[in-house]
């Protein structure tokens, strides 16, 4: 069967038998669902996720304070590309691996604040940052340092500034508020509305016909189709292997439009602007309201996986930037009195880093914690937070590795 | 549109089935024609941005008048011209860049269609029996939208042949259906097989910057080694196949380009299997007259052999220069003609050592031959990282690690290709030993609509899932 055996085929051509007319077609749709079947079989073996997660540990539906921790809730979840995690849930309604109430005397007490990162989806609560960092600050300052974590999921930054008091009746040294670009493109979201199932109700079969009709009004029947197969089994088991390439993740998600990737270009769109309307106007009340506490309020942006990727590689396409919004959030936090570190240009010198995240759930790993951990505390020991200063590497140093 | 999408597929699908509403050669040429104009207007909306081509298409066909008409002499003023307005056209960095036209303009398929122009030229001049070339003819066959983007470089006559036939080839559905099956495979070759290969590049590229533990460079270096020509095969080699197979679906053979090029055991095999038809006609129209004219006027026998030598290195040192416009290529086509030299010089040099009789048996014997395929491959690869990198980027990846252990990459490399192509070789010769009624199991039609239904499910499931532009054509760019 070379290549040139196959080029024409006009030599003398027989006539095909009246049998492969529906013998070949059967063959073919025979093949196809074989296939299908078996891979959608094999995905959903590998790639389960668990019915019940922290979800059911989270009240979603009451707006006054956004989504919010159920207090002394547990329940044991897995992502589909996890493994089983148990989310404790404290009295006042945290992960926060201890409970609330007033700190030890003698200790200085960081309270972490943000979204799903900051709370460690889909890692054990002894392996995320929440839980290494204060180990590795105390071992570094010297000083016995705690750390409360009151990140919550979908607790971007208008949720979190409406539970902003809870924030403050911790008695915090230190306010950190841990940023990934999806808080500010969900700044404005108060409840999960965009996450939960529209038709819960609904059967299978029946939700299935709903999307499709929803993305056919939508779009095209192309995008349909995608969208369709976008939530198979097959299709999260080929992006868990395709996107732990740095570079073919970055590509997939810079195709993925304007409302996700916006963030990483030079030229924002006004959408993207909007976002960062709300969340300048949710930190300028924050950083206020921890000014009149008289507590230090520091943000750090953590990249996520494409910005992760394109630092590491430290190449992008013309038009995008990864540094950009961490330069806008350094400029709105700075601008209300705050303290703004940045940890990204760390990123350059981490090999791996399509470790740092699960490739299709886009959350830190394991290893992307402890990553996460260690640049956070090389930051914050450097002296500009002065209660946290240890002889390290100053700021600046980091900045000039850009 | 100018590369292996869902949307050219379909195009030219959808052209082959019009064509073929009639045999008649005025319906099928009128239909190619429009259907390459309208692919012009797909690749680009401003009518101004194909004046350069139009104007370069307008040169040829002017020198083509002038030798019809009796002004042989014409003949090299035309080529010349022809010459120059490419290099004009395409930029060349040796010209200043003053020199240029600065505005926008199409120069997709350019060369390609240099070629078709000056095979017309010199055939007009060196042909005894004048061939007239119409002006639709000359545009169907120069614009034809199968052609235009990455070859292959097709003759006219044997164009004119399949095109203009009053009783055009047959068109059963037995070639039908192989031609379908050709355009699945091709079209996997190109989405799915090509883009995996040239993420392990991208990605390989990027860790050799990255503070990694040596041996995790050491792979890294190993996978940038290895990995180019097999993607540069399947981006190339896919695309070809599908053009190749919408062209037969209407009813035009296209000439083939590739006939498994990594099994060849020598640099002068390979490139008799690699882009061939760019090889055969720089065979035909540079090889051949050079070494005849340099056979005229050196008439030591001795030294004969050597003009062979020489001719292949400034034919395929041509073929390196020819694919792009800066100083890398200038170097890959040295690298290119001096490994044909070499190759050819080293077959010269055995032969008069131990023999033609024992060189013949040698180069038979099973490692002889695995070892040179592997080394055929690395001493493409290698010339290819002046193919797809700019200096800088060699000289990032070159320092990136010392002599001694780039060394022990390559001879890694080397091994390990003769091992897996020989291991490839004896595969496929096993599958196809299994026959069914006198013909392999594997090429009956049950095995390829299997194959081709499964290529082609992947490859659907993989460009949905991905969402993005399908992978650009490397030979496009040329």
């Amino acid at each position: 069967m070379t290549e040139l055996d196959d080029a024409f085929g006009d030599q003398k051509e027989a006539k095909l038998p009246r049998r492969d007319w529906i013998l070949l077609p059967a063959l073919g749709l025979l093949t196809i669902c074989l296939i299908a079947a078996c891979s959608e079989l094999i995905a959903r073996r590998v790639f389960s996720g668990s019915k019940k997660s922290v979800g059911s540990c989270m009240v979603t539906n009451d707006p006054s304070t956004g989504a919010r921790g159920i207090p002394n809730c547990s329940v044991w979840g897995k992502g589909a590309e996890s493994s089983w995690v148990e989310y404790r849930i404290n009295r006042c309604g945290h992960r926060a691996g201890m409970e609330c109430g007033p700190k030890p005397p003698g200790t200085y007490r960081i309270v972490m604040i943000g979204s799903s990162v900051v709370m460690g989806y889909y890692v054990p609560r002894e392996k995320s940052f929440a839980a290494l960092l204060p180990l590795q600050l105390s071992r570094e300052t010297g000083h016995k340092i705690e750390l409360y974590n009151e990140g919550s999921g979908w607790g971007f930054s208008h949720s979190t500034d409406l539970r902003f008091n809870d924030v403050l009746k911790e008695d915090p040294d230190l306010i950190l508020w841990v940023l990934t670009p999806t808080d500010i493109q969900r700044s404005s979201l108060v409840l999960p509305t965009a996450d939960l199932d529209p038709w819960p109700n609904l059967s299978l079969p029946e939700k299935a016909w709903k999307r499709l009709q929803r993305s056919l009004a939508q779009g095209s029947i192309m995008d349909a189709v995608a969208e369709a197969f976008g939530r198979t089994g097959t299709a999260l088991m080929l992006r868990h292997f395709l996107y732990k390439s740095q570079s073919q993740y970055v590509k997939s998600f810079l195709a993925s439009g304007d409302a996700n990737a916006g963030y990483l270009k030079v030229e924002q769109s006004a959408e993207w602007k909007n976002h960062l309307q709300q969340f300048n106007s949710d930190a300028a009340d924050m950083e206020a309201r921890a000014m009149t506490a008289g507590v230090p309020f520091v943000a750090v942006l953590v990249p996520d996986h494409a910005q992760a990727a394109m630092i590491s590689m430290g190449e992008w396409p013309r038009g995008y930037d990864p540094y950009k919004l961490d330069n806008e959030l350094r400029a709105i936090i700075t601008s209300h009195g705050g303290i703004y570190i940045d940890i990204l240009p760390g990123f350059r010198s981490i090999p791996n880093v399509e470790q740092y995240t699960f490739p299709v759930e886009d959350h830190p790993t394991s290893v992307g914690h402890a990553m996460i951990s260690g640049l956070l505390a090389r930051a914050l020991s450097e002296g500009t937070v002065p209660a946290l200063k240890a002889a390290s590497q100053p700021q600046a140093k980091l900045e000039k590795q850009r | 549109m100018d590369t292996a999408s869902f949307e050219f597929v379909f195009f030219g699908l959808a052209v082959a089935l019009v064509s073929n509403f009639s045999r008649s050669r005025v319906w099928r040429s009128a239909v190619l024609l429009l259907a390459s104009l309208a692919f012009l207007g797909f690749l680009a909306h401003n009518p101004i941005a194909f004046l350069p081509l139009f104007g370069f298409l307008l040169l040829g066909y002017a020198g083509l008048v002038l030798i019809e008409h009796g002004w042989s002499k014409s003949a090299v003023w035309s080529i010349l011209a022809v010459i120059f307005a490419y290099i004009w056209l395409k930029k060349y960095t040796f010209l200043p860049e003053g020199f240029f036209l600065h505005s926008f303009y199409f120069t997709v398929g350019l060369s390609y269609i240099f070629f078709r122009v000056l095979h017309l030229l010199i055939e007009a001049g060196d042909s005894r029996e004048k061939q007239h070339v119409g002006m639709g003819a000359y545009l169907l066959y120069t614009l034809n939208f199968t052609t235009l983007v990455s070859g292959p470089i097709q003759r006219y006559d044997e164009f004119a042949r399949d095109q203009f036939a009053a009783e055009p080839i047959p068109l059963g559905p037995r070639v039908a259906g192989l031609q379908l099956e050709r355009i699945v495979r091709g079209f996997f070759k190109v989405n799915v097989l090509a883009m995996l290969l040239n993420m392990v590049r991208v990605d390989a590229l990027a860790q050799m910057a990255q503070p990694l533990p040596p041996s995790l460079k050491l792979y890294a270096a190993f996978r940038l080694a290895a990995v180019f020509p097999f993607f540069l095969y399947c981006n190339f080699s896919g695309y070809i196949d599908i053009v190749i197979a919408l062209a037969r679906l209407m009813r035009v053979r296209l000439p083939e380009n590739f006939d498994r090029p990594f099994s060849a055991c020598s640099a002068l095999d390979f490139w008799n299997q690699w882009h061939m038809t760019l090889s055969n006609w720089l065979k035909t129209y540079v090889y051949n007259p050079l070494l005849m004219a340099l056979m005229r006027r050196v008439s030591s026998l001795a030294m004969q052999p050597l003009l062979g030598v020489f001719c292949f290195f400034v034919t395929f040192f041509l073929i390196g220069v020819w694919h792009g416009r800066t100083s890398e290529f200038v170097f890959f086509g040295v690298l290119t003609g001096g490994g044909m030299s070499i190759n050819k010089l080293w077959q010269l040099g055995l032969t008069r050592a131990i023999g033609r009789k024992s060189y013949k048996s040698l180069a038979k014997n099973y490692a002889y031959a695995a070892l040179g395929r592997g080394l055929n491959f690395i001493w493409f690869a290698f010339t290819l990282f002046w193919f797809w990198a700019s200096w800088q980027q060699i000289d990032k990846v070159f320092t990136a690690m010392s002599v001694v252990q780039w060394l022990g990459v390559w001879m890694a490399a080397w091994l390990c290709q003769a091992a897996v192509l020989a291991l490839w070789e004896w595969l496929r010769a096993a599958l196809l030993s299994v026959k069914a009624y006198g013909e392999p199991v594997l090429t009956s039609r049950y095995a390829r609509m299997v194959y081709a239904s499964a290529l082609g499910l992947v490859a659907f499931v993989v460009v949905v899932l991905l969402s993005q532009p399908a992978p650009d054509i490397v030979y496009k760019a040329f």
